[in-house]
């Protein structure tokens, strides 16, 4: 007898799907399963066969053909044991395949027969959960799928109760979120600005960079407090919204990270790799690639500390990200994009030794070392990067004497007024922030006043500004007058841009 | 020993024989060989044909006694059973691998287990 069971598959986010057709026939038993299933799909027969026994079911004896349609994309992981169990249990008669309406089914089996949650849910349900009358899952995956608005969701404990809700037996309560309750009415964070004790100007740049979108480079001593102010950077970014929570929320439920998060995430991920992390670990990779750091640093931040201890190689792939804000991963099998829309923030040492710029202390590194140091970061990626400043170490008296800064809420609510004036400002365009703007929209919304341009002017010939670092003093100066809620740039902003183009007031360090 | 050990084998599947009768089986075949393989008994149960293994205890070891049919034991039962049918020319037909397993005790007392379908071919 033939049975037929919905089930799904992922590839990269897309979600598509399978149908498990479980046939039984005549002769010796035993089993084979096709439709390119990799081990842990192959592996299912034994689960099954455990959890079908333990469950007080009869291990059918036939001889089983299972296909896991269609038959020419890789299928992968355990989500399949639930399906092929039920269509054993259908196919010899043992439960009855009526109730089954199409259904979509996923589900790992323990050997005592009760569902463990899988991963890839979310994607699932996105895209199936509109065509198909219901999910069934495990109860731990009932809250990620319940997420997606009108999928009826059927959450099963065990094979068991999978198997008397077929029969007739028992009836489940369709599982409902309410997704809106999910977020909390004011983020909570454990850390917060006030906790860092001066440092004013950097503070004041991450706000302007958090405001605009602005990727920052700081460069600073050891101990200074690097570390310390970039943890406190998603405090002061936007909430994100419901859309933007299920967009980090599905690539965390393909990467199997989310039962250590909670249902859906709600706050904007920060991400510190270390600095020993390949290439394939920060884009995204591997034989069906996935995603890597900078996607799951999506909608957040991505923090590199001791930025040129990173493999050059490592620095390089990052450039596609920040230019299109998604990476294309091609391997044989497949070419898949995952979104990679995040805040870079980079952090590190002046010279390998880190005192460089101290007063007290004497650097012990050569300029041959410095350079070296230095020529890791190659033009094109500081090219991308608008802000980078210097964060000097704090004096011992200072730190007991400084007053307490602002809290990450007053910070928050400044960069979501200037945030708001971006989002009208760029309606329609696909862009989100200043610091995405090309050439033609930064001459088309940085209009300067009389005395602004003069500074501008003198400040190139002065500071000797290349032209590139021309249009990143004109996007930081845009966000520092939207920060003001001013539709002009004036003088001080132009001032204050100036002095966060760092790299290129010094170019015996930046050109290396 | 090893007359001893075999007479009780043959005993072993004199009881086997009996308890299956006793279940309705109809015993078509005693220690059928094949040449990589050998099966007990071979019978008939309702609609299926079963291939059984019998194991004889003189003493309850550690863990199933299931396991003691080991990968090799399996497969020697496996080809003897596909040598049957294609002997016999039986085709679309239930089949099934069968354990018996005779417990005999000091006091002369015997328990005997029926794993049904007790394994699969691989």
């Amino acid at each position: 007898m033939l049975v037929k069971i919905n089930s799904a598959a992922i590839l990269g986010l897309e979600a598509y799907r399978v149908e498990v057709e479980v046939d039984s026939s005549r002769g010796l038993p035993g089993q084979s399963i096709v439709g390119l299933p990799d081990a842990a799909v192959r592996e299912a027969r034994d689960r099954v066969r455990s959890a079908i026994e333990n469950s007080g079911f009869e291990f059918p004896a036939s001889y089983f053909t299972i296909n896991l349609a269609p038959a020419d994309t890789r299928k992968e992981g355990p989500l399949y044991d639930l399906p092929i169990a039920l269509g054993m249990l259908m196919a010899s008669e043992q439960i009855s395949s009526q109730r089954l309406n199409g259904s979509i089914i996923l589900g790992e089996l323990s050997l005592d027969g009760s569902v463990r949650p899988v991963k890839g849910v979310l994607p699932i349900c996105l895209a199936l959960a509109k065509d198909h009358q219901q999910v069934m899952v495990s109860k731990g995956n009932a809250d990620e799928a319940a997420l997606v608005e009108g999928a009826v969701v059927m959450p099963v404990e065990s094979l068991r109760q999978a198997a008397d809700y077929l029969n007739g037996k028992i009836k489940i309560q369709p599982h409902r979120v309410d997704v809106a309750s999910l977020f909390p009415p004011e983020p909570e964070f454990s850390l917060d600005f006030i906790d860092v004790k001066g440092q004013g100007h950097v503070k004041r740049a991450l706000e302007v960079a958090a405001a605009g979108g602005h990727n920052l480079l700081m460069v600073g001593s050891p101990g200074s407090g690097k570390t310390m102010l970039a943890r406190r950077l998603p405090t002061i970014l936007p909430p994100l919204s419901i859309e933007e929570a299920l967009e980090v929320t599905r690539l965390y439920s393909v990467t199997g990270l989310l039962n250590s998060k909670g249902v859906l995430i709600t706050r904007r991920p920060f991400r510190s790799p270390h600095h020993t992390t390949s290439d394939i670990g920060i884009i995204g990779g591997g034989r069906v690639p996935r995603p890597g750091e900078v996607s799951l640093a999506h909608l957040g931040v991505l923090f590199l500390d001791e930025f040129p201890e990173f493999d050059r190689q490592v620095l390089e792939v990052l450039r596609q990200p920040l230019e299109e804000d998604k990476v294309t991963i091609s391997r044989a099998h497949s070419s898949l994009t995952y979104p990679a829309q995040f805040m870079l923030v980079a952090a590190m040492n002046p010279c390998p030794c880190g005192r460089l710029y101290d007063q007290n202390l004497n650097c012990t590194c050569t300029p041959i070392q410095i350079q070296r140091y230095w020529r890791k970061l190659s033009e094109p990626l500081l090219d991308r990067i608008d802000i980078q400043l210097e964060v000097p170490r704090l004096k011992p008296d200072e730190l007991s004497s400084l007053p307490e800064g602002e809290t990450s809420k007053q910070i928050r609510q400044r960069v979501q007024a200037a945030r708001r004036t971006q989002n009208q400002r760029f309606k329609g365009s696909g862009i989100y922030s200043n610091a995405r703007m090309h050439p033609k929209q930064i001459r088309e919304f940085c209009r300067l006043d009389k005395e602004a341009e003069n500074i501008l002017k003198s400040a190139i010939v002065h500071l000797k500004l290349s032209a590139r670092a021309y249009d990143k003093v004109l996007k930081l100066a845009r966000t520092l007058a939207d920060l003001e809620d001013r539709p002009v740039i004036c003088a001080s902003h132009i001032a204050e841009a100036t002095q966060y183009r760092t790299l290129d007031r010094n170019p015996s360090t930046s050109s290396g | 020993m090893g007359m001893e050990s075999y007479q009780q084998g043959i005993k072993g599947e004199e009881t086997a024989e009996k308890y299956l009768v006793q279940q309705g089986f109809e015993i078509l075949e005693r220690n059928f060989h094949s040449q990589q393989g050998e099966v007990d008994i071979v019978a008939r149960d309702k609609d299926f044909l079963v291939f059984i293994e019998v194991k004889n205890y003189s003493f309850r070891s550690l863990g199933s006694p299931l396991s003691a049919v080991r990968k090799n034991k399996r497969e020697s039962i496996i080809h003897a059973a596909r040598t049957y049918l294609l002997k016999k020319g039986i085709k679309k037909t239930n089949c099934r691998f069968d354990v018996l397993t005779i417990y005999r005790g000091m006091d002369g007392s015997r328990r005997i287990e029926h794993f049904k379908n007790a394994f699969f071919c691989d």
